[in-house]
């Protein structure tokens, strides 16, 4: 690595070590990465391979090369078995539909746990924290009860409406509400815009990165969930991915490269809703005009 | 920063901040906090998923049971452990990690979305390809792993069938999933942090380790907090790894409370005694999270 | 919708289950209401070769032009008792319904079962094999009846055996004994290089190991409840007759003989010469290993041979408005072309002798005939009829994998019995509350 010149403008010690600490950096990344990420590949080569050898060569360096006989025959399988589009589109509406409407949902109610004064917002913000808590499983089958009570049942509706309301994206909203600058906010309601105005007009437009992140969390959190179609629907009609994937869990020897394959197929749009939100949150930082 | 507000525009947006909740409320009280009650209920019952005898009040009987059986307070003790172990590790590992992409260059949008990968597998199929990854014997890829890198010196272990070993390896798996997720919310937080504090340090003379104390780490704050407290909160209701790699098994040694509980309500259909372990879940976790919120005082804006 | 929860006086959480079942059939957005003459099944997704069958005998019913037409609906496996249950609690159950074996107990115990008695002929049940009433009967009446029937037994490397020098059974009045079993492991592990000999499948899910191990259980002398009152397993599963089963088998692998099958292919492989499993195994089998293929039956730890029966079986629902169509539809199953069918397509043991006969696989000469004839001749021991079974299966799971990670087997044991007796206590004994069968 050859030592960089000396340019005009020529800044003290921190820029002139920054190649070393850019190859560092592409390094460690790298070698995280590796290690991090030897499962994925393992997965994404083994959906490759034809069935019997996906095992066979779990142990060892061939767990992470295709080899001979590879291709995408698993692929085709999945989609001769079980109707695969079907389940893809109904988990995209349904989980779709989480999360558009959570979004405003959610964020009207971390805005106002974050920044407006009002009498039990400290009580409310412990309710949000304590509801959290509460795991899934522990309410599956008394809101199974309660829905089934009220005629809901193997329907998108029943899939979707329990979840709009999300603790934990109301806390993530909150969080990033509360780091905003306040000055903006503050300057429009000197200026004599209302709550409501401010929040749609100033303070959303700031946000993007909360919106980003809200997407991509709560669009995972629903994605792989399998408890509450296991208990709502009946046939295949409104079925979503995680329950189509049980199909191929027969008694063994399980088809591991249809598994595998399934699972990668599954994992494709959570992975596309990623890329792009990802890239919006960090331009919509950018674009944040706010300095100092 | 004095009250900026008349009485009766605090009054507007009091009732504004009413309505902004309105939606959610109704959705977390009909949905979560309702069922949560009626569990509450069938917890001093006796009641079993779909039986035909009639429903019977018991009292605290489900609870003495749960409390002086030794699988559940071996579970309680599980949760507790791992909570300690995988929040401090998943978090740092997480902050190393958001550190490390956080620069503007092409590359690191790849490396981003590659971090964030195994947080997008179903947590089943994870779960499943770490079995093997745990396999014994010589050829399981962990054990080979090890043993490559000790050049030997590693003695291959069956890591899900160790009472020593298979709570610590479902922690790994944990920490392996999890830290994707909180890495893109610290990411956030990173990319959020004007670049002007920065160069304001630089000019002042500070090193990079300086610049991470006193400019980073503060700046962080609050995605920081609300990193560890999800994480703890979620960390506490691990069960998909328990069930599918070591069935809470040996002996109970990673056996956790909503792993019994989903045991008891759905395999052996006991719903009340399932309900009996997530209200006890329930208060143990939100003691746990408060102890922790008074610790970490997130910041509070509203004056 | 009319009377067919009139018998019986209303309990309170009947009644409140009928209100939400009410309202749920009433208002359901599924739009169930079924056009007259139309019979929904739900059966559960096994492998292609078994669902293409199962379609093509529902496309021959429906070509008939019979009265009625099967509409057909596969529920996946991985998730099938799960989904039944919860539709179940719904008063969303189809009107024919396939069970996995024991767990019918539970389903009429809950009152969501017609009993078949008068509505199959007597001629067709007495064609049938005793495995098979013995399983669908409780409580003295017929509730479900199965096209096929399962064999259980140990898969072995002929080269392997007669390498070690071993005794290679005929029959099932000609398995090892416990010792021999123990020699015979010795043996193998001489001539193995790892010294893993045997399989026992230790990667199915839960509900195989007390399918599989259960037998030895009792062929010890011991059970995994007393079946004179169903009320109690003290003294039975862990009495001296199962501890001794649980130490043998924890010898096992002690001594390092079972290999952990990860991958399903220890025996496919030749990793292992012995290998426990049954009648779905044989195609992969057959395949990998020819002619090496023996079939043998389990080891004996009494006098006497005990295997494993059960599998798959049809009832049809109390939700259903014509139970007449609905047994037609068994009755179809059942004919032997049709059970024949099935039988090829799973490789299952034919429910009827008449289909036996003419069996290709279980016939007089066929490769499997063993099972066939274990299933005969009695060696076949069901497992308890009652509606405890899920939890005494789940107890023995626990008290299996306990003992496979060296947990003293008396403590196993132990917890196993007073898991499952708590679960009896606490319903009572299970009382006959729904199951009322028009006495």
């Amino acid at each position: 690595m050859s030592r960089p010149a000396r340019t005009a403008r020529a800044r003290p010690r921190g820029r002139w070590r920054r190649p070393a600490a850019v190859l560092l950096s592409y390094l460690a990344v790298t070698a995280c990465a590796a290690v991090f990420l030897a499962p994925i590949l393992f997965m994404a080569i083994g959906s490759l391979k034809p069935d019997a050898r996906v095992l066979a060569e779990a142990g060892g360096w061939h767990a992470f090369w295709p080899g001979a006989g590879a291709g995408l025959g698993n692929y085709g399988d999945v989609f001769r078995r079980v109707p695969f589009m079907h389940y893809l589109l109904n988990s995209l509406w349904i989980n779709g539909l989480i999360v558009v409407l959570g979004l405003p949902v959610n964020a009207f109610a971390g805005y106002a746990l974050a920044r407006l004064r009002w009498r039990g917002r400290e009580l409310a913000l412990a309710a949000v924290l304590a509801i959290l808590v509460i795991p899934f499983e522990a309410i599956a089958v008394p809101l199974f009860y309660e829905l089934t009570a009220l005629g809901m049942r193997d329907s998108y509706t029943v899939q979707v409406i329990p979840f709009i309301a999300n603790p934990l994206s109301i806390y993530l909203f909150y969080s990033f509400f509360l780091g905003l600058p306040r000055e903006l906010e503050e300057a429009a309601r000197i200026d004599g815009a209302g709550v409501l105005r401010t929040f749609l007009t100033i303070v959303v437009p700031n946000a993007k990165a909360a919106f980003a992140s809200v997407t991509i969390v709560s669009f995972l959190f629903y994605w792989g969930m399998y408890l509450w179609p296991l208990l709502v629907t009946g046939g295949p009609g409104v079925r979503p991915l995680p329950l189509g994937i049980a199909t191929f869990y027969t008694l063994p020897p399980l088809q591991w490269g249809d598994i595998l394959a399934f699972g990668m197929m599954m994992v494709a749009p959570v992975l596309v809703v990623f890329v792009i939100f990802q890239r919006w949150f960090v331009r919509g930082v950018a674009a944040t005009g706010l300095k100092g | 920063m004095g009250r900026t507000h008349t009485g009766a525009a605090s009054m507007r947006e009091s009732r504004m901040a009413w309505l902004f909740c309105t939606p959610a409320a109704l959705g977390l009280l009909i949905f979560i906090v309702a069922p949560f009650v009626l569990a509450l209920a069938m917890s001093f019952t006796g009641l079993r998923l779909g039986s035909p005898l009639p429903l019977e009040w018991v009292g605290l009987r489900q609870y003495a049971r749960i409390l002086s059986d030794p699988a559940f307070l071996h579970a309680l003790v599980n949760n507790l452990v791992f909570a300690l172990v995988v929040v401090p590790v998943q978090s740092a590992l997480a902050l190393g990690m958001a550190l490390l992409l956080n620069r503007r260059l092409r590359a690191m949008v790849v490396f981003r979305t590659l971090f964030f990968m195994p947080v997008v597998f179903p947590l089943s199929l994870v779960a499943v390809v770490w079995v093997l990854i745990y396999a014994p014997g010589p050829n399981g890829m962990l054990n080979a792993a090890l043993s490559a890198l000790t050049f030997g010196a590693w003695q291959a272990r069956d890591f899900l069938h160790d009472a020593n070993l298979a709570l610590p390896a479902i922690m790994l798996t944990s920490i392996w999933q999890g830290a994707g997720f909180q890495m893109v919310v610290l990411l956030a937080g990173l990319q959020a942090i004007p670049g002007e504090l920065y160069e304001a340090a630089r000019v002042d003379g500070a090193g990079p380790w300086q610049r991470f104390w006193h400019v980073t780490l503060p700046q962080l704050r609050n995605p920081l907090v609300f990193v560890v407290i999800v994480t703890s909160i979620l960390s506490f209701r691990v069960f998909d790894q328990v069930r599918i790699m070591t069935h809470g098994g040996p002996h109970d040694a990673s056996t956790t409370v909503i792993y019994e509980a989903v045991q008891a309500a759905f395999d052996q259909a006991q719903v009340a005694r399932g309900a009996a372990m997530s209200v006890v879940f329930f208060l143990v976790v939100v003691l746990v999270t408060f102890v922790q919120r008074r610790l970490l005082r997130q910041e509070r804006e509203v004056s | 919708m009319a009377g067919t929860e009139r018998t019986g006086s209303p309990r309170r959480i009947g009644v409140t289950f009928a209100v939400f079942a009410l309202l749920g059939i009433v208002a359901g957005c599924s739009g169930r209401a079924e056009p007259a003459g139309v019979v929904t099944v739900w059966a559960h997704a096994g492998r292609a070769v078994e669902r293409h069958t199962l379609e093509r005998q529902v496309a021959a019913y429906n070509a008939r032009r019979g009265p009625d037409r099967v509409r057909l609906t596969f529920i996946p496996e991985g998730a099938y008792n799960g989904q039944v249950q919860a539709a179940a609690l719904a008063g969303d159950l189809p009107d024919v319904l396939e069970f996995d074996g024991p767990y019918l107990y539970t389903y009429v115990w809950q009152g969501r079962l017609r009993p078949l008695d008068k509505l199959l002929p007597a001629a067709l049940r007495a064609d049938l094999l005793p495995s098979i009433i013995a399983q669908g009967t409780y409580r003295g009446h017929l509730y479900s009846v199965g096209s096929f029937d399962s064999g259980l037994g140990l898969w072995g490397d002929r080269r392997a055996l007669e390498r070690a020098g071993v005794r290679i059974p005929k029959g099932p009045g000609d398995a090892w004994t416990e010792a021999q079993f123990d020699k015979v492991l010795a043996a193998l592990a001489a001539h193995d290089p790892d010294g893993e000999v045997l399989d026992l499948k230790l990667n199915y899910p839960n509900e195989w190991f007390t399918y599989a191990f259960s037998p030895l259980i009792e062929s010890a002398g011991g059970d995994l409840i007393d079946r004179q009152t169903y009320r109690s397993a003290e003294g039975v599963l862990n009495g001296p007759a199962a501890l001794r089963a649980m130490r043998e088998i924890q010898g096992w692998f002690r001594a390092g003989y079972v290999d952990p099958n990860l991958d399903d292919a220890a025996f496919v492989q030749r990793r292992v010469a012995l290998a426990w499993g049954g009648h779905w195994n044989y195609p992969r089998y057959h395949k990998a290993l020819g002619k090496d293929l023996v079939l043998l039956p389990l080891p004996r730890f009494g006098p006497r041979l005990v295997t494993g029966e059960g599998s798959w079986s049809w009832g049809i629902t109390r939700r259903c408005q014509k139970p007449g169509a609905a047994a037609r539809f068994l009755k179809f199953l059942l004919r032997p072309d049709q059970v024949l069918a099935t039988s090829e397509a799973n490789g299952g043991v034919p429910a009827t002798r008449a289909a036996i006969a003419r069996s290709p696989l279980y016939g007089p000469h066929g490769p499997l005939r063993l099972f066939a004839e274990q299933l005969r001749e009695g060696y076949a021991v069901a497992r308890p009829r009652t509606p405890a079974y899920p939890a005494i299966s789940a107890a023995f799971a626990q008290a299996f994998r306990a003992v496979r990670n060296g947990a003293a087997p008396k403590r196993a044991l132990d917890r196993a019995v007073r898991t499952i007796d708590r679960d009896i206590r606490d319903n009572h004994g299970y009382p006959d509350v729904a199951v009322t069968g028009r006495r």
